[in-house]
């Protein structure tokens, strides 16, 4: 008889994400602790915190990363992990992986000051989308229209205390319908999908936008798997625009909500669904 | 049972561990219970810039 699994739970704010997840485990009768990330302590070459994985769901990305390293590092395996967190949880990481991968990705440049962004964006053309390279909830994205909007907004942005503000993604503005896609794949399986309307061009669910559920297509499926299978694999949810020459994916979340998506479907229980995967990577 | 930070009005954080989110039955304003022994709650975090999924 081997030992019962014990997973933890890496979190800062128990959204009804975080509590399923609770209930998916103790529904199985799997321990799965919680661990609030402002409580924690990581002793370097201490002991690692007795659990054989920890699941990360923290909502800081940065907080997210390190305790991911420190747990690696003390032999806890991690979901995801650090490796595809930094990937998938940097714009400018993510865009690298997808565009090795060769998967179709808006046409995107990284600019280090505020005069080689406005060059990027002279170069993509207006509007342009300029963001943060690390941040969500389509917070602090910009449409630039024009290259007097360029200006306004680049100094506004290097005024702005943190060093990641002032580095730029500037990217192409992909003129998709009111809407986008999001489709959540777990392991090498895509299990749920999800239009977002708005009409604001910002469709994230966060920013208000209306849910319904997508059934994915053979293209759509394999389209979210290879995006995934280009972060390293794990619980990702990814992005796709749908532009004029078809399907962009944008960007892939490391630790992504899924209360809408959940919303959509009765088919599958999404937090059981990471929590068998948690489980199965948990296998000495 | 503790205090809300806003209002001072009794706020009953029963079965909840930390990092739970609820708001004040008094003056509504979002808490967070910060630890459960003593029980703490403090105004709910505003979202950082690192803050996302
Ligand atoms: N290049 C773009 N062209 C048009 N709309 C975009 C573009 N990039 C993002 N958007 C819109 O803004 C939303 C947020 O952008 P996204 O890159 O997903 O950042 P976040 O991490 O904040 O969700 C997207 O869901 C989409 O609706
Ligand atoms: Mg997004
Ligand atoms: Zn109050």
């Amino acid at each position: 008889m081997s030992e019962p699994v014990r997973l933890g739970l890496f979190y800062t704010i128990l959204r009804p994400e975080e509590k399923w997840l609770l209930a998916a485990a103790s529904a199985r009768g799997i321990s799965l602790e919680p661990m609030h990330d402002e409580g924690m302590l990581f002793p370097i070459g201490g002991a690692p915190p007795p659990v054989d994985l920890v699941l990360n769901r923290s909502v800081s990305h940065i907080r997210g990363l390190y305790a991911l390293r420190c747990l690696e590092s003390g032999g806890v395996r991690t979901v995801n992990n650090a490796e595809v967190t930094e990937r998938a949880g940097d714009k400018i990481l993510g865009s690298l992986a997808l565009s090795r991968a060769g998967i179709p990705t808006p046409r995107t440049i990284v600019a280090l000051t505020e005069d080689a962004a406005l060059r990027a964006l002279d170069d993509i053309g207006y509007p342009a989308v300029l963001k943060p390279p690390i941040g969500s909830w389509g917070r602090l994205i910009a449409r630039v229209r024009d290259r007097e909007e360029a200006e306004q907004i680049l100094e506004h942005k290097s005024a702005l205390p943190s060093p990641t503000q002032s580095i730029f993604y500037v990217q192409e503005h992909v003129p998709k319908p009111e809407r986008d896609l999001r489709i959540l794949v777990v392991g090498d399986e895509p299990i749920a999908g999800m239009v977002r309307r708005s009409t604001h061009w910002r469709t994230n669910a966060a920013r208000g936008a209306t849910t319904e559920a997508l059934p994915l297509s053979g293209e759509l499926s394999e389209l979210a798997r290879r995006a995934a299978r280009a972060m390293g694999g794990g619980v990702l949810a990814v992005d796709v625009m749908e532009g004029p020459k078809g399907y962009v994916v944008h960007e892939v979340n490391p630790t992504p909500e899924f209360k809408a998506l959940q919303g959509t479907t009765t088919q599958v229980d999404i937090a059981d669904r990471i929590l068998s995967f948690a489980l199965e990577a948990a296998q000495p | 049972m503790t205090n809300c930070p806003e209002c001072d009005a009794q706020v009953d954080c029963g079965a909840m561990i930390a990092g739970e989110i609820f708001p004040c039955r008094d003056c509504g304003t979002e808490l967070e219970v910060l630890a459960t022994a003593p029980i703490t709650v403090e105004r709910a975090p505003k979202e950082a810039e690192d803050w996302g999924e």
